[in-house]
Parts: structure tokens; sequence; C-alpha cells
């Protein structure tokens, strides 16, 4: 165990950051040539590398909060005691997508957004509204990986959530019932608040999960239209394909500094907030 | 405590079901693109049940790219099975061992270090495993596809969770007994841990059979590729054949749809315990 974490965890990283201080020629031979912080000079005057790291933020900075706030709603509707008949059903629905192989479900979804005979586009025309250009827009590319994404993982999330709630003290709220708090009320004075732990780990862990974005941009969009979902991982990705070992470890650095500092700071900020009002 | 509104009732079916229905629509819709002949999937896409049924498409698919497919089927199982049986085994042992003994110099550290290379962004990890791989001879060979993707961190944190609520005094009681360490493990561990060691191998066996990055780096033909980077290649052709694909996806999430059902609760709770702890 000790040895596979060391070679496959912990050696790969220090050797891929090790790689990205060397010529890109030279960085598989036995003595390769360092040229200290060209690589990452260079990727930062690459404007390509700057869009993908701006596409990769504004993907995560909308998709976290959408994820969370999306799988907290399903929380409170499927852990909801009214739906008593069929409640194991809705779960296992939500549920699934998270199984499913990532393979299929970025194939799949592909074709679900084929502007020609996909089925989205067939219901656009269906109800009357605009064009559905789906993957083939720049504009709106992002939003159709998006929604790939939140089906993807939301069930995961949900699930946290439904199980910390299943936790929280029925007593409360039949205090604050009586008391006349409305459900609105009961909501965000008991529930938020005692999810709080649980909101914490499904945005940290989201985060690294947007982060790290790549499966549906290769499979899916190839980093295209015109670059507009050339996320970080996929273009280092397409450095590496094109024997740019440097630059493409270099990136790979970057965006492991990226998602070390913001899902540190994240819980930073988190366990502040919790802090401040247990002394209120 | 309260009366329910049935109108408020009758709404939250009604929400449930339509979360429900969009949920499994992709899923859905691919079975029965699968089963559907090629005209009438450009003529009626939204119609879920088919009007006619062809077994067309699996037909097609008896050779991928010139390679059988029981050769895709073979090497998917083939690497599946010896990863989990290796994954369990390890991770459960590594787990135990943190746990046993917490102090020991080196292991907060591993644990540590186990965090980061999850934060890692996985596929650049790629390029070093490619060099390792081929320094140690194991570049397309499946031994080195299994030994890469016995690196599970999930499965590692699913023990760590068991293993830290087993009562220290049954452990403790076993060693005044004069029991040695491993007839611990063995006689009173083992035994205890049934439950978890089963939602282990449910949860690496989802997991593993999904995993095709690594499989088309450490491949270098098409040899030793599994289904889904079957698929990824059936996918990337410039013919497109759109029914075999749907085929190959069905045939992709099929054996795993069917093992989430038969085991829904444990790899539902598998997965919400390993994510957490992690």
């Amino acid at each position: 165990m000790f040895l596979l974490v060391i070679l496959f965890g912990i050696y790969p990283i220090i050797k891929s950051i090790q790689m990205s201080f060397t010529a890109s020629g030279t960085s598989l031979s036995s003595k390769p040539e360092y040229i200290f912080f060209s690589n990452y000079v260079s990727i930062f005057k690459d404007p390509y590398f700057l869009d993908s790291l701006r596409i990769t933020l504004l993907f995560t900075i909308f998709s976290v909060p959408l994820n969370i706030m999306v799988a907290f709603l399903l929380a409170l509707i499927l852990g909801s005691p009214i739906l008593k008949k069929g409640s194991v059903f809705f779960k296992l629905s939500v549920f699934l997508p998270v199984v499913v192989p990532s393979m299929a479900a970025a194939v799949v979804w592909k074709w679900l957004y084929n502007v020609n005979f996909g089925p989205i586009s067939a219901i656009c025309n269906y109800l009357g509204l605009p064009e559905f250009s789906g993957l083939a827009n720049v504009h709106t590319v992002l939003p159709s990986l998006g929604a790939v994404e939140l089906w993807k993982h939301v069930g995961l999330y949900t699930v946290i959530f439904v199980t910390n709630l299943q936790l929280i003290d029925k007593e409360m709220y039949e205090a604050a019932f009586l008391e006349g708090a409305n459900y609105l009320q009961r909501t965000l004075l008991i529930t938020i608040p005692e999810l709080s732990p649980a909101f914490k780990l499904n945005i940290v862990y989201a985060t690294i999960q947007f982060l790290k974005t790549f499966t549906v941009s290769l499979v899916m969009t190839q980093g295209g239209p015109n670059f507009a979902s050339n996320f970080v991982s996929y273009y280092a990705y397409s450095k590496f394909k094109l024997a740019n070992y440097g630059e493409a470890t270099a990136m790979g650095t970057v965006l492991f500094v990226l998602v070390i500092l913001i899902s540190l700071s994240a819980k930073k900020i988190l366990s502040m907030e919790r802090s401040t009002r247990g002394t209120i | 405590m309260k009366r329910t509104n049935p109108s408020v009732i009758i709404l939250m079916y009604f929400l449930a079901c339509l979360i429900s229905l969009s949920m499994l629509f992709p899923i859905l819709w691919m079975i029965s693109s699968s089963l559907k002949p090629t005209k009438d999937i450009f003529a009626n896409t939204l119609r879920v049940i088919p009007k006619d049924v062809t077994l067309h498409a699996y037909r097609t698919l008896r050779t991928l790219a010139g390679i059988p497919f029981e050769k895709y089927l073979f090497n998917s199982l083939y690497i599946v099975c010896f990863s989990v049986i290796l994954t369990v085994a390890i991770t459960s042992l590594a787990a135990y061992a943190v746990n046993r003994h917490p102090r020991l110099p080196g292991f907060q550290l591993l644990e540590k270090l186990f965090l980061l290379s999850i934060m890692y962004p996985y596929m650049l990890l790629m390029i070093p495993i490619y060099l390792i791989m081929f320094r140690f001879g194991l570049l397309g060979t499946y031994s080195g596809i299994i030994i890469f993707l016995c690196l599970g961190p999930i499965q590692y944190y699913l023990f760590r969770e068991f293993f830290a609520k087993v009562p220290q005094a049954v452990i403790d009681s076993a060693s005044v007994d004069g029991a040695s360490e491993l007839n611990i493990l063995l006689r009173i561990i083992l035994p205890m841990a049934k439950p978890v060691f089963m939602t282990a191998i449910l949860l690496t066996f989802i997991l593993n059979w999904d995993n095709w990055f690594p499989v088309l780096i450490i491949s270098t033909s098409m040899n030793t590729y599994t289904l889904p980077v079957a698929l990824f290649n059936l996918d990337s052709q410039l013919e497109v054949n759109f029914p075999e694909i749907m085929a190959l996806s069905t045939v992709v999430t099929a054996p795993i749809i069917v093992i989430f059902l038969l085991t829904q609760k444990k790899v539902i709770e598998g997965f919400a315990v390993g994510s957490v702890k992690g």
C-alpha cells in the first residue's frame, strides 16, 4: 500500500512537477534538460491557456452553487415524509446517473444534444422554442456541459444531504411548529444550519470535481467549438498528445495548485462561518 | 403532528415523478435507440417505446475495429476482477494498519498524501505513470493496468470508517488472551467486517469497470482495451453508426445498472461514506 501510494500517487506528482521544469524534447529522456520556469512563462503568455483557466474557473463558479442548490432541493423533496410510497424509486432514479459509466454517459449525452435528430432539439421544436444549438454554439456549449455534469453528479450530493437530514432531531421541528413557525422558517432556521457540515463537505467535494472536468470535454466537444470548452485539463491533455510534455505538466501543476488553494480556502471560510455562529 | 394538505401531497408526487423521469430519460433513450431500426431514429427520436424492435445493432457489435467482442468483454472482466481482489485486499489492510497503530511514523503522512493524490488532476497523473510503466516494462500489459487501478481512496476511507467504529475493548481483550495480531485480524475483525467488504467489492467493481482513461494510456494496442475504451474508440470514428454506438453504450451500462438495482442500499451507502471521509 505504501509502495503503491508512493509509486502511483506521490512519485508521479513530484515527477510531473519536475517535468514541468524541463524542455519538452528531453522530458522523457534519462538526462532531461532543465529550463526552469520557461514552460510557465510560455503557458502564461499563451492566450489559449489563459482562456482555458477562465473557462475552468467560470464553469466551476457556476456549477458548484447550482449543483449544491439543486441537490439540497432534491433532498428536501425526496427526503420529505410526505412521499411515503415510491421514495425508494425516486432515490434510486436520482442516484442512478452516479453509477452509470462516465464514458457511456458522455457518449449518450453527446447524441441527446445532436442538433439534427437529438431529442432535446426535438422538444424545443415541438414547444416552438428557438432552435437549440447545444454543443455547436460557443455560447451554449458550457451550460450544456454543465447540465450533463449536474445530471451525473447531483445524485451523490443529494444522497449526502438526505443522509444528514435523517439525523436531525425531529423534536426541533415539532417545537418550532408549535411555536407557529411555517415551513420556510423551519427550513431556513433549522434544516440549513443543521446541515452545514453536509454543505461544507459537498461544496469542497464539488469544487474539486468541477475544477478537474475532463471526460465531457474530451468525448463531447474536444474543447470546441472554437476553444469554448477548452478546460485546463483538456488543454493540457492535448499538449500531451502533441508531445509538449513540459508545457502539459506545467499546466497540470498550475491546476493542482489551484485545486489545493481553492479547496483549502473553501474549507477555511466555511469553518470560520461555523465558528462565528457558535459564539453568537 | 399535523395534517398535510392533499394538494401539497399531489404536488410533491408530481415533482418527484418529473425529477425521476428527467434523470432516467437519457438511459431509457439510449436503450430504446439501440433497439430501433435506423429509419425510425431520425423520424421519431422522442418515441421511447420503439414501434419496431430490431437487434440488428447488437449483431454489428460482434466485431469492433476488427477485434471480436468477446476479447473486449474478457479484458473488462479480467482487469476488473483482478483489480477488485487486489484493491480490496490492499486498502483494507492499509486501513486496518493505520487504525491499529495510528502513531506509527509515516501513517499520518500517508493519509495526507493520499488526499493530495485525489486532488491532483487525474489525467495529468498519466504522463508520469506512462513513464513509470515504461521503465518497469508494464506498458501495454494487463498487470500495468491492474496495478494502477488498485489505488482506491474511496475504498480506503470506507474501511477506515468501519475500523474506527470497532470497539477497542474487543481487540484489547483478545490480545490479553494471548491472540496474535494475525489471529485477531482473521478470527475477530474479518467476520465482523463482512458487510463492509461486500460494499467495497461492489464499489470497486463499479468504479473500475468505468475507469477507461488509464486503460487508454497504458495500452499500447487494442488488445488490452476494455468495453468503455472500445466505446470511446467507436464514438470517435469518422463514420458514425448511431444504433451501434447506442447498443455498445447499453452493453457497457447494463451490468452496472443490474448490480446497482440488486444492491442499491449498499452501493449508495458506500459512495456516501467513502466520499464523506475523503
